[in-house]
């Protein structure tokens, strides 16, 4: 008997993903989408007033809060089609209709929640203006916009783009009662496919400023079906700090939002800036403005992976990880990654507070798609479609397969810093978890409210983090474990008590993703305040395969986890189905300010690139990572020593 | 004079004559209908717009007047090689045009809307797909898949076999999941749980422990406290999922019958297989 009882159950799902991922691009007869999940009859709930699943310990729910449909002007210049209430059939393990024609569907199975968060700037604009009877297609620049070539939609989508920033777009795009069918639909979308203790949706929509091109890009959820009559956009401000505003005011009518930035890491340093947008010095209103509305970051997503850069933190060696460094929307080259990356920014926070007295850059983590496909959670490396419709769907758009039909790469074969395409750079992540009682949107807005989340590349890895002083020693195999750290610690997401000298104890414990491969170790990454100057360090917690853990360089020894490149089957018999760890930091000092939040890390798997080479029989993209290594991120639990 | 009128009356000078004749007309004609490239404003501005996006700056004099050029170049060889026929036998042309026609006859079904009775029989007939879930509750003792090898499994017999002997629950490791389920759906459990876990939960006797069960992440003792079959669905709750399939399963079939359609107008002569 295999001591790993599921190797099959991977190889399995493996082997299945692959034809079904084979069936779906050929979309043959008989091969429909997966049975259509019948509406949960209301009768069925239990008379309590807890739904099905309630969980006073909280479960682990996985959901994407960013989700683009045809309402996004892009979408549909990328040629998709699909409406909010596809998306959310996809999000319900449902399959749907692809720009290129072929289906799609999860293969991991259905997601906890989402939320549709179209771009509010020209929303369903470009529906209507497909229309010939509408008044907007008779607008010159409709001319041409709405072609399937690639090449052509590349070209319509820079002139929307150009067009936007040169405020020449025509006014009947932003016309309100455009605006207004569009969220009418993205609201009616969200209450059909609420299923309280099944399905959570939220509505939302994306705010797109990017000042010269440098990413600002952040997306609003609300928290119930109570909104404004329309989002207030980009077009109206381009500055964030009157978005938070405007939800300040909102919050003050009874309509609780919170706002969630992405793709730092197109940002050019501006979305972790050290002063306000119009560079004057941040203060404390300004910090307490934007976390009031800013609780959480997206840290990875399709277009990149926001949370470290190797040039910023050249002592980890896990910094280079689906590293993307190009602007948003165009090739333009970044060059300031600092206030580009999460956890230089939560060191910066830390150093503020300490030097001023406060942190505008206290957030806690999740990750999402960014799907522009209306497909939330699209993010498996063996079931990948990229993100932007017609421009990425096939593998020879986005680089993993060689050009032109070829069986092998030309020599000249072009790095991602220099290829025509940003596509290849791009990764299959991310996902949200939150720890929340019971599956509905109250208790899931509160999670993301007190950053009990996480965040993962994609997997549905789940991570539960404490900190705390007073955690009995057996801790972690008492059978009430999660009860024990509840009672006598704060959950990631939290603040610890400051010290009276004695260093605190955090509760690691992680759990695999059946569909994906096995742990490798949990890490613990610590960001502290020392002499005023801020420092970082990674810690390694917990090992698998019973490896002894280097407790001088906080290191585990090498598992030798590998993979089969001809066959992308991973090695047998590495890593483990979880890992727990409780570490009492060695370098505590009871009035150094710090943070610290958990990464989790799988064992070596092919990358999406890969499966596409495999699939295709040709070699895998030679400039490309051939594997990596999946990870999950809990929110950080901050230390603040006695004022 | 004479000799000009005999020589006009010869048919081997008319001959000559009318070809003289026919070739400085036709030359004429041929100068006038020399093939036009016209670059157009609108292609232009595209072309300006697109630089600018990729450069974060609009094009100067000089690099506007390269865009052109590169323009015209990349039209006039591009005519020239459809004039050579060199666009027969290339795979990226074949395959591109193929994608348009496919694209242009997609939506071609499109627009039939199913009769009720026509939605009525494909419920029926797919009656599976729209079965509602039946749902359990129970409790479950875990065994980490991490213990050494196969200790879990021999562990939870062990397990098992002293709750048989004591009366009492038995017990194991600490669990990342619940430990008890109140009434959830068995096909929520499939996706964190593994088809095969499902499976043995839905055979288990009600109110006694039993296994152990294999799951993703080592193995289980389960006790099912209770069972609630699947209620019968009607059609009208499911009516637009219905439509919907009905509508796909048409579109595949639509694009099915052009494809055959196609096969009908050509001969296909494949090398190596008899025809058909």
């Amino acid at each position: 008997m295999d001591r790993r009882p599921s190797r099959t159950a991977i190889r399995l799902t493996a082997a299945a993903t692959l034809v079904g991922a084979v069936a779906a691009a050929s979309a043959a007869p008989g091969q429909g989408p997966k049975p259509a999940a019948p509406l949960l009859a209301a009768g069925a709930a239990p008379p309590t007033q807890h739904l099905p699943g309630y969980n006073p310990d909280r479960n682990a729910y996985f959901g994407d809060l960013h989700v683009h449909t045809g309402l996004s002007f892009d979408a549909y210049i990328f040629n998709v089609r699909a409406t909010p209430d596809d998306a959310y059939r996809f999000a319900k393990g449902e399959a749907i209709g692809h720009a290129r024609g072929f289906k799609i569907r999860l293969a991991g199975g259905p997601l906890d929640f989402t939320a549709v968060t179209d771009h509010s700037e020209y929303m369903g604009a470009m529906r209507e203006a497909a229309d010939p009877n509408s008044p907007l297609s008779k607008e010159p620049i409709v001319d041409g916009l709405f072609s399937p070539d690639p090449k052509k939609i590349g070209e319509a989508f820079a002139r929307v783009v150009a067009a936007s920033h040169a405020g020449q777009m025509p006014a009947s795009f932003s016309a309100p009662e455009v605006a207004g069918r569009a969220w009418t639909e993205v609201r009616e979308a969200a209450a059909r496919n609420y299923q309280p203790g099944k399905f959570t949706t939220f509505v939302g929509y994306e705010f797109t400023s990017a000042p010269d091109g440098r990413n600002l890009h952040r997306n609003v959820i609300f928290r119930s079906e109570k909104t404004p009559a329309l989002p207030y956009t980009a077009r109206m401000s381009a500055n964030p700090e009157d978005l938070w505003r405007t939800m300040d005011a909102w919050r003050a009518k009874g309509v609780d939002v919170l706002a969630i930035p992405h793709n730092s890491n197109g940002s050019d340093g501006l979305m972790f800036e050290q002063t306000k947008r119009d560079g004057s010095p941040m203060d404390r209103a300004y910090a307490e403005l934007r976390m009031r509305n800013e609780p959480l970051v997206e840290i990875s997503q399709i277009k990149g992976t926001s949370e470290v850069h190797p040039s910023l933190s050249p002592n980890d060696e896990w910094a280079n990880f689906e590293i993307m460094e190009r602007y948003i929307g165009s090739n333009h080259p970044v060059t300031k990654f600092h206030g580009s990356y999460v956890r230089t920014a939560l060191l910066d926070g830390i150093l503020m507070r300490e030097q001023k007295g406060f942190n505008p850059f206290k957030m806690g983590f999740i990750s999402s798609t960014d799907t522009h496909n209306a497909a939330p959670g699209s993010a498996e490396e063996t079931n990948y479609f990229s993100k932007v419709g017609r421009s990425d769907g096939l593998p020879v758009q986005r680089g993993s397969v060689p050009p032109d039909g070829a069986r092998t790469w030309p020599a000249d074969t072009p790095d991602s810093a220099h290829a025509a395409t940003p596509y290849q750079a791009w990764g299959a992540s991310g996902l949200a978890g939150v720890w929340a009682e019971q599956n509905d949107r109250e208790s899931i807005f509160a999670a993301l409210r007190r950053k009990e989340t996480f965040a993962t590349s994609g997997p549905r890895i789940r991570v539960r983090f404490f900190g705390g002083y007073d955690f009995p020693a057996d801790i972690a195999t008492r059978p009430d474990v999660v009860r024990t750290a509840y009672a006598k610690g704060v959950p990631m997401g939290g603040d610890l008590a400051p010290s009276s000298g004695q260093a605190p104890t955090f509760f690691v414990w992680a759990v695999r993703d059946p569909n994906s491969t096995y742990l490798q170790r949990a890490q613990i990454v610590k960001g502290w305040v020392e002499n005023g100057q801020a420092r970082e360090q990674v810690f390694d917690v917990a090992c698998s395969d019973n490896l002894k853990l280097d407790k001088t360089t906080w290191r585990c020894p090498d598992n030798g986890a590998s993979v089969n490149l001809a066959t992308c089957e991973p090695d047998r018999f590495k890593g483990d189905v979880e890992l727990k760890a409780v570490w009492r930091d060695p370098t505590f000092k009871p009035n150094q300010r710090a943070f610290y939040y958990v990464r989790v890390l799988e064992n070596p798997s092919c990358r999406w690139s890969t499966w596409d080479a495999l699939r295709n029989g040709t070699p895998p993209n030679p400039t490309l990572a051939k594997t990596i290594m999946e990870r999950a991120w809990s929110s950080p639990i901050w230390y603040e020593p006695k004022s | 004079m004479h000799g000009l009128r005999r020589a006009l009356a010869e048919p081997l000078v008319q001959f000559l004559l009318i070809g003289a004749v026919l070739f400085v007309g036709l030359s004429a004609v041929r100068a006038a209908q020399k093939p036009v490239v016209r670059i157009e404003a609108q292609d232009l501005n595209q072309l300006a717009t697109y630089w600018e996006a990729q450069m974060q700056r609009p094009p100067n004099k000089v690099e506007l007047a390269g865009i052109i050029r590169d323009r015209i170049d990349e039209e006039l060889l591009a005519r020239e090689a459809l004039r050579l026929g060199l666009d027969k036998d290339d795979m990226i042309i074949r395959r591109r045009l193929a994608q348009k026609m496919s694209f242009a006859t997609e939506d071609l079904a499109a627009a039939e809307e199913p009769t009720e009775a026509q939605l009525r029989a494909y419920f029926t007939q797919h009656a599976d797909r729209y079965a509602a879930a039946a749902h359990v509750s129970f409790r479950q003792v875990f065994f980490s898949g991490d213990r050494p090898h196969g200790q879990a499994e021999q562990a939870a017999r062990q397990a098992l076999g002293m709750s048989g002997e004591t009366k009492r629950d038995p017990s194991g490791d600490p669990f990342f999941f619940p430990l008890a389920y109140d009434g959830i759906a068995t096909r929520d459990l499939e996706r964190d749980y593994g088809q095969a876990f499902v499976q043995a939960l839905e055979r288990a006797p009600v109110g006694e422990w039993s296994g152990p069960v294999m799951s993703p992440y080592g193995w289980h003792l389960i006790e099912v406290t209770s069972r609630t079959p699947a209620p019968p669905t009607s059609f009208e709750s499911v009516r637009d999922h219905v439509r919907e399939a009905w509508i796909d399963e048409r579109r595949t079939q639509a694009n099915a019958e052009f494809m055959q359609s196609l096969r009908k107008r050509y001969k296909v002569i494949v090398a190596g297989v008899p025809e058909a």
